[in-house]
């Protein structure tokens, strides 16, 4: 029925599959969407962030979700700045995850903050000083250019593409794409910094503060390493899931392998920057401030040393394997390597986030614990939710894959 | 139509241009952020003229002097009146909080009556008249004659003597006062002093502080007055001893705590005497009956192991305390919501006596009670034990005004049964307390903020004064001056008054220093306290610790109730702001907390935060177990001032059904002299 | 550098914690001045508002030899290195500001848009979310002071010195011709109702006013100093244990500190 909207020469499931598909998924979408208004609604009491949490979840997610779409603004860069021109088989997923993840962020912001009909005061009324007003402004600026790369890709489907404007508009765009590439690179560099900032620079949280090299605190680059070693294994993590679901061949293995190849130098390079930085904050940074690091993983029932040995292992070991051609020819292992990758980052924002608020910094203070409220859960869930339909619509209806028709041909 | 990349930039830069230049998106986002910051369902508190009006609090016995603001017609904020004698400036959080009491949900209204179809306490209410409600009280009490008693927090003043003369007129003497420290401290001064005396204690001449577990910081005597002490004592750096089974909030602040087995405070006051008789370091002379029973029977091995303090300690307690120039023992559990065993209190007079400090600077006085009510020609007085559960209870009608026995007397289930027996229940109560909730009829009176009333003697102080209560505001509720409404219905039965109003009865009674009265707020007295007899007679029937109910075969835990001053425990129930000061090891959600020590839950399975089952011989709780180090092994302690019911569904879920009433679990113990010296009860924890 | 305002002020405070007896009187006299909201349950200290709140500390010995203290914990007003604190540096919409004229960390409710960045940063945990709408039972608004502005759900709100009484107090000496204060003229609240007279506050820079002198006392700290949040909150306290634990130490060293004292 919808087989005119289809691009060429490629083949989908049925209609019906489909939309059976999006409802169900759709379903869960509507979920997140009733705790959102509950929580715009109702307010924030809605969830069970407390005056000890005033981050939790969400911003966990809007972190894990910008570094995972990291894979876009750092594909973008190796492929128009630095010419790694066989990633343009697999950039344009990644500006479409990058385009899922950033508006997903942007709409977990809106629901985060207690009065979101002042939440242009951000630009308004802002603080130069103020790590988050760098972030909102880089964040912002990508996400339009983000906007201006997933355009064309809208207007390359068979249907709009016939209509001239569109065609032209489209084809002009391309043209300019070096550009903004070049543009959403800087500006994500930066916006990715300032979220490491965010940890960084907060000097009353023993466990976040890093000492700062120049006037940066570190975090500020770790963290724009991290999404350019980790959003390029989301991207090759989601890619080859597609394939599993849609059982194709939609990249081709040597494009996944250059990217898996660089991603696998940025997580070694990456984990050997992040153990530099843990030893000088458990020896100087922290203690300076009189912790000792045993304080900050233990007398609570979570956070033990262990999460600080997941995270360096998930940059270090899928660093060791994709940098070997062995690890990235395994199918296994690369996968396991990306996966592990795409952890790394998730952990990493996640304490970087959640276990900043849990220790106690006041020696009379006691661990903050927390657990979610199901509307928090929900509205996190609802951009996966948002993600896979987009994807979803996105895969049917445009060419995501250019070299799905070669690697596919169809038998008629 | 074509589109080269020229009027591709041009229609992009048109469009954006476009809105930009269109106010609506603009104008729509600012006004979107203006409305939130002016929500119309958040209050905006309306401008005017401020000015202060000085008051004396009357939340508890202390007496404070009080300044209210107020934004034209609203009392907007309570702070302390500077210069006041007894509180100077300070202020309590329970007097901070009290235009939450004036102008919170739990006030009665109008006056109410039972409906004819519901049971008492149900709260199925009827809004009935002043006037059909006064002449009901009339005629019931015309009825009930003799057989009409009155219960109030205080004997002292204008308004408790209407009260007594309402009674008197019916030929009833039952004015009840409900039971306190007071009771004790009145009695022994009685007896030893042979004087109709309050006690009072020149708290910031005394330069070392003796304290068998008096909740000094958890609001005894007028608690502002004796927080200042307590800063004057650091400043001069006073020694002050806290001897209690619990580490309480005065103990924490005391130069020494001494732990002491529940209950035997008496035994060690009686040792320390030993002590200072035996080794010659009396300064004043006692009667020879008091230093026969203690030369023989409290030698400090023998108090030691009463008491679990150890004999060296006594010894070194009795010197110290016998080095200072003018050390001074105190009394009266927590802050003196019960009343101690007359043998306690005098022990305690005793050392004071022995260093002959008994109406000296820096000691204990014998404060005379006022007289200056010319007018009262009674003054009749029963003790509640006899009235309510005597076996010879008879009473037809019951007057309760300030008071809330049925929320604050110990055994909350007998107190009810008590008062079923009452056929005619009458409050006078403010607010919707639980003895208003099981009346037959309320008439409410001004809050204290709306009405006049003289405030005298406050508790603990040393001097004879009185402060004038004067209204704040105007009556907010179509409420009545209980004085009013007394001398009403006392000239409705014939008795005789020579007023006809309560402020006329008030002005009268004052006189001439009525003006001054008024400017000043307090009126002082010069007393010359006549000197003291030496005469200290123990009761020797009762030399002996007081006996707790319930076995200990069973019951093989000690439970005592804890004063907190964040827990006011005032008959009314804690203010929003006051519940919101309580710590959760206290309070945690609806759920009270015990204190127990470590060592003793462990041997309970029971950790912290678990639910426990704690069961006296009056009734049984659930509570939420919270570790301790600051309490003695074997003994638990509970907070006091928790666990008040509703009284209008849903309005008071700020006020009530938070946590359990301590009295729901408590019993007596009466000691000879009548006094219910229960300093807890045996009690039984299970895990839950 | 003189300014037309004389001096640049640093209001703060000194606790003296042997005098605090932990009756919540502060708590209760800041809530009632500055039309601070509750709830039914306010059990969860997490969520409730307090700018004041006073917390137990212990010395952590088993019974006997436990030890309690209380201690009140106003905002700090840090004033960080050259008046960053670390909420104030934070705040994406400058709707916390540090002031150089008074010392004083401000909060604009009606800028504030609910990001909690600066309860992140904040050590202290000195700031408040408004999770609910404050909602008064009927009647009750009657008691709120029409001095501090009743602040609306999903902001956030602090201790701010009492600042309208500074406004107040400040109004009058300009009616009268003058620029100066005398200490007695701006106090807060919680100075004010404290019964136990533990808390005074005034000018740290002025060396008429008692905490010039007061925060010198050996005995005195302040919370958190190594963090270098600077703040203008000092306690003193007889006792070592409440010292130490006003900081936290690495193994040993704050009893090496203590040796190297004697």
């Amino acid at each position: 029925m919808d087989s005119a909207l289809i691009p060429d020469g490629v083949k989908r499931c049925p209609l019906w599959q489909f939309l059976l598909f999006i409802g169900a998924v759709g379903a869960v979408l509507l979920w997140g969407v009733y705790a959102m208004l509950l929580c715009w609604l109702k307010g924030l009491n809605q969830t069970n962030m407390n005056d000890y949490y005033g981050f939790a979840l969400w911003i966990w997610a809007d972190l894990g979700v910008i570094a995972l779409g990291g894979g876009a603004f750092f594909t973008g860069f190796l492929r128009y700045v630095v010419g790694k021109d066989k990633l343009k088989n697999i950039i344009n997923y990644a500006v479409l995850i990058g385009f899922i993840c950033y508006s997903s962020a942007l709409l977990i912001l809106a629901i985060d903050i207690g009065q979101p009909l002042r939440g242009w005061f951000i630009f308004w009324h802002a603080n130069v000083h103020s790590m988050l007003t760098e972030v909102a402004f880089c964040l912002s600026c990508y996400f339009g250019v983000l906007c201006i790369e997933y355009i064309p890709l809208v207007l390359e489907n068979r249907q709009l593409y016939k209509i001239p404007l569109f065609h032209n508009l489209a084809h002009n765009m391309h043209e300019v794409m070096a550009v903004f590439a070049a543009t959403g690179a800087f500006l994500s560099f930066f916006h990715q910094g300032s979220l490491g900032g965010v940890a960084g620079v907060l000097f009353g949280r023993p466990f976040a503060f890093r000492e700062g090299i120049f006037i940066w605190p570190w975090t500020f680059f770790l963290f724009t390493w991290s999404a350019a070693a980790c959003g390029p294994c989301f991207t090759i993590m989601l890619t080859k899931l597609l394939e599993k679901i849609t059982k194709k061949k939609l990249v081709a293995d040597d494009v996944v392998e250059l990217l898996a190849k660089i991603a696998g130098w940025m997580l070694f390079t990456y984990s050997i920057a992040k153990i530099a930085d843990t030893v000088y904050w458990a020896t100087v940074t922290a203690p300076a401030q009189g912790f000792n690091i045993s304080q900050f993983y233990s007398n609570n029932p979570f956070y033990g040393i262990w999460i600080l040995y997941l995270e360096i292992a998930c940059t270090l070991i899928p660093g060791l394997l994709l940098i070997t051609n062995g690890g990235r020819k395994n199918k296994f292992l690369l996968i396991t390597s990306v996966i592990m990758g795409a952890l790394a980052a998730c952990i990493n924002r996640w304490v970087m986030v959640l276990q900043v608020m849990a220790v106690p910094v006041m020696s009379f203070d006691t661990w903050a614990m927390y657990i979610p409220s199901w509307q928090e859960v929900a509205t996190t869930i609802l951009p996966v939710a948002y993600g896979v339909i987009l994807i979803a619509i996105s895969y049917r209806y445009m060419p995501v894959f250019p070299q799905e028709r070669e690697l596919n041909p169809t038998t008629e | 139509m074509k589109i080269d990349r020229r009027s591709f930039l041009s229609l992009g830069v048109g469009f954006g241009a476009g809105i930009a230049l269109s106010p609506l998106p603009w104008k729509l986002t600012d006004d979107s952020s203006i409305w939130t910051q002016m929500w119309p369902w958040t209050p905006v508190p309306e401008r005017g003229e401020s000015r202060y009006v000085n008051s004396v609090c009357t939340l508890c016995p202390g007496g404070c002097g009080i300044s209210v603001r107020k934004v034209e017609d609203r009392a907007v904020k309570i702070e302390g009146q500077k210069g006041h004698p007894v509180s100077n400036g300070g202020i309590c959080l329970l007097g901070l909080s009290g235009l939450q009491l004036l102008y919170g949900p739990y006030r009665v209204k109008y006056p109410m009556k039972r409906r004819e179809d519901a049971k008492r306490g149900q709260g199925k209410w009827q809004k009935i008249s002043w006037d059909e409600a006064m002449s009901e009280v009339a005629k019931k009490l015309g009825d009930a004659k003799d057989k009409t008693a009155c219960i109030m927090d205080s004997d002292k003043g204008t308004v408790p003597q209407l009260f007594k003369t309402l009674l008197t007129g019916l030929g009833s003497p039952n004015f009840m006062r409900t039971p306190s420290v007071e009771d004790s401290f009145e009695l022994a001064l009685l007896k030893t002093c042979g004087y109709p005396a309050s006690a009072g204690f020149d708290l910031e001449n005394a330069d070392f502080v003796l304290s068998f577990g008096a909740g000094l910081l958890e609001g005894w005597g007028a608690p502002v007055r004796t927080f200042k002490a307590n800063s004057l004592w650091k400043d001069k750096k006073v020694p002050v001893i806290q001897i209690e089974p619990r580490l309480s909030n005065t103990a924490a602040k005391s130069d020494k705590w001494i732990p002491v087995n529940p209950g035997t405070e008496s035994e060690l006051a009686l040792g320390i005497a030993h002590v200072l008789i035996k080794e010659g370091l009396a300064k004043a002379e006692v009667s020879d009956s008091f230093k026969k029973i203690v030369s023989e029977g409290y030698a400090p091995d023998t108090v030691a192991r009463i008491t679990g303090v150890e004999a060296g300690v006594i010894v070194g307690l009795a010197k110290s305390f016998a080095a200072a120039s003018k050390p001074l023992a105190l009394c009266g559990r927590g802050k003196g919501a019960t009343p101690i065993s007359l043998n306690e209190t005098l022990a305690v007079y005793a050392l004071n006596a022995l260093m002959g400090n008994i109406n000296q600077e820096g000691g204990l006085f014998a404060v005379p009670q006022p007289d200056y009510i010319k007018w009262a020609k009674t003054n009749s007085n029963a003790s509640v034990s006899k009235l309510l559960y005597g076996k010879d209870a008879s009473l037809k009608a019951l007057l309760v005004a300030n008071a809330n026995p049925l929320y604050s007397l110990p055994d909350t289930q007998a107190v009810k049964t008590a008062l079923d027996k009452i056929p005619f229940i009458v409050s006078f109560s403010s607010y919707m307390d639980e003895t208003a909730q099981y009346a037959d009829i309320i008439l409410p009176n001004h809050c204290y903020l709306e009405r006049y009333e003289d405030v005298p003697a406050p508790a603990g102080y040393h001097k004879p004064l009185i402060g004038l209560s004067r209204p704040v505001v105007k009556p907010q509720f179509n409420t009545k001056h209980t004085g009013d409404v007394v001398i009403a219905i006392a000239k409705a039965m014939g008795a005789e008054l020579p007023y006809d109003s309560y402020e006329t009865c008030l002005k009268e009674t004052f006189g001439d220093t009525w003006e001054a009265f008024q400017k000043d707020g307090v009126l002082t007295a010069d007393f010359t306290p006549p000197a003291p007899s030496g005469k200290i007679e123990l009761n020797e029937t009762s030399l002996k610790p007081v006996a707790l109910e319930g076995e200990s075969s069973a019951f093989p835990l000690v439970l005592v109730p804890f004063d907190s001053m964040r827990l006011s425990g005032s008959s009314i129930g804690e203010p929003p702001f006051v519940i919101k000061t309580v710590d959760d090891t206290i309070l945690f959600k609806n759920d009270i907390c015990i204190e127990i020590n470590p060592k003793t839950a462990q041997s309970y399975n029971l950790s912290d935060g678990k639910y426990a089952r704690l069961t006296t011989p009056k009734g049984s709780a659930k509570v939420r177990v919270h570790l301790y180090e600051g309490i003695m092994p074997g003994v638990i302690a509970m907070p006091r001032g928790l666990g008040h019911t509703p009284g209008f569904t849903g309005n008071d879920k700020y006020l009530a059904g938070k946590g359990v009433n301590v009295n729901e679990l408590m019993g007596s113990a009466e000691c000879p002299d009548g006094l219910n010296a229960a300093y807890g009860i045996r009690a039984k924890l299970e895990r839950a | 550098m003189k300014n037309e305002q004389g001096k640049p002020k640093k209001y703060g405070m000194v606790v003296d914690l042997d005098k605090c007896t932990g009756c919540g009187a502060c708590m209760v006299a800041c809530m009632s001045e500055n039309n601070v909201p509750f709830k039914a349950d306010e059990s969860n200290k997490r969520d409730s508002i307090t700018w004041m709140r006073v917390y137990k500390i212990t010395n952590g010995k088993p019974f006997p030899d436990t030890e309690n203290c209380f201690l009140p914990r106003p905002c700090m007003h840090c004033e960080g290195q050259h008046g960053h604190s670390p909420c104030v540096s934070v705040c994406p919409a400058t709707a916390t500001d540090y002031s150089t004229e008074t010392g004083i960390v401000s909060q604009i409710y009606t800028r504030c848009f609910g990001c909690r960045y600066c309860m992140g940063a904040c050590p202290y945990h000195a700031r408040h979310f408004n999770w609910w709408d404050p909602v008064w039972p009927d009647g009750m608004e009657k008691s709120l002071s029409p001095n501090v502005s009743v602040r609306m759900r999903g902001i956030v709100e602090k201790c701010s010195f009492c600042f309208h009484r500074y406004q107040a107090a400040m109004d009058k000496a300009m009616m009268e011709g003058r620029k100066e204060l005398e200490e007695s003229e701006y106090q807060t609240s919680c100075t004010q109702a404290c019964p136990s007279g533990a808390i005074t506050f005034g000018d740290l820079n002025n060396p008429k006013h008692a905490v010039y002198e007061l925060k010198k006392n050996p005995n005195a700290f302040r919370l958190l100093e190594r963090l270098g949040t600077n703040p203008k909150v000092y306690y003193v306290s007889s006792r070592e244990w409440v010292r130490r634990a006003g900081d936290n130490y690495i193994k040993g060293e704050w009893e090496n500190k203590q040796n190297a004292k004697k």
